[in-house]
């Protein structure tokens, strides 16, 4: 009897694999998911979403805006705090108190 | 059903149709995968994969050529692609291969050899270039005629039947030192 060769012989036995009995129901099921995911989310609730993180963008920058608008910065460099205490009157001499 | 007739129904939105479709050409698809990549999980994956690609793409099959023919184009097509981006994880998973193999009728030094012969003939196959490559699964895991791979090649038969040659004398070169002719 002829010996197989070595390359047909794994060529056969490769050929001989048999896919998963249950390959043809996974893809079923992927298809099926697809479809329902693609039905689950119709146009306007994808729109609505874009519309409203939009609005959230927009109404952060705003609030950015307004604030660095109305700093206080300029206001807390205006405070004149010498008048808190006024620390001259402590050096004032005797004589100089009464004139 | 001819093919024709399924895939009209698939588009009118019968998907027990495509189960049918599938169920009549899933073994070929396997195998010409399976001749791609030697590995059942990954084979099965890539079939799965064709098969949502065929579903999803089916309404811009205009029937020039078979529906088979398309089908092995797309086949061949998905496993290069897996091919070129799985290099690393396929060298383990030969390496991984040659170490789990178990077998009764063999001692554990024939099994080792017999797993390191296929890992080397593998390899050869792997190593073929791309065209010889397909010509010779199409050919041997297939069996399909010379003008079927010409029709899914897009190239004349006189042209696959060169590429099926350089092949085969491709392999027999990288063999021939350590498995017999």
């Amino acid at each position: 009897m002829q010996r197989e060769h070595p390359i047909d012989e794994l060529i056969r036995r490769e050929k001989e694999t048999e896919p998963n009995p249950f390959l043809v129901t996974h893809v079923m099921a992927k298809i099926e998911g697809a479809k329902k995911m693609r039905r689950s989310t119709p146009l306007w609730q994808s729109l609505t979403l874009a519309a409203g993180m939009a609005a959230v963008v927009f109404l952060g920058i705003s609030i950015g805006n307004s604030y660095v608008e109305n700093g206080t910065t300029a206001v807390a460099l205006n405070i004149n705090d010498r008048q808190i205490e006024n620390l001259g009157y402590y050096n004032f001499g005797d004589d100089e108190q009464g004139q | 059903m001819s093919d024709e007739q399924l895939i009209r129904e698939i588009t009118a939105g019968n998907d027990a149709a495509f189960r049918t479709l599938m169920e009549r050409y899933q073994r070929q698809v396997f195998r010409t995968v399976m001749g791609f990549v030697h590995m059942k999980e990954d084979a099965e994956d890539i079939t799965q994969e064709v098969f949502i690609r065929v579903y999803q793409s089916l309404h811009t099959f205009q029937g020039e050529s078979e529906f088979s023919t398309w089908l092995y184009r797309i086949t061949v097509n998905m496993s290069l692609n897996f091919l070129r981006s799985n290099r690393k994880k396929r060298v383990l998973q030969s390496l991984e291969t040659l170490f789990t193999l178990r077998s009764e009728e063999k001692s554990p030094l024939e099994e080792l050899e017999s797993a390191e012969r296929d890992r080397r003939i593998r390899k050869a196959i792997d190593t073929l270039p791309e065209r010889q490559r397909m010509a010779f699964i199409l050919s041997s895991y297939e069996e399909l005629p010379q003008k079927k791979i010409a029709a899914v090649m897009n190239r004349s038969e006189g042209a696959v039947e060169q590429l099926l040659q350089r092949a085969k004398e491709n392999l027999q070169k990288k063999l021939s030192p350590t498995i017999g002719k």
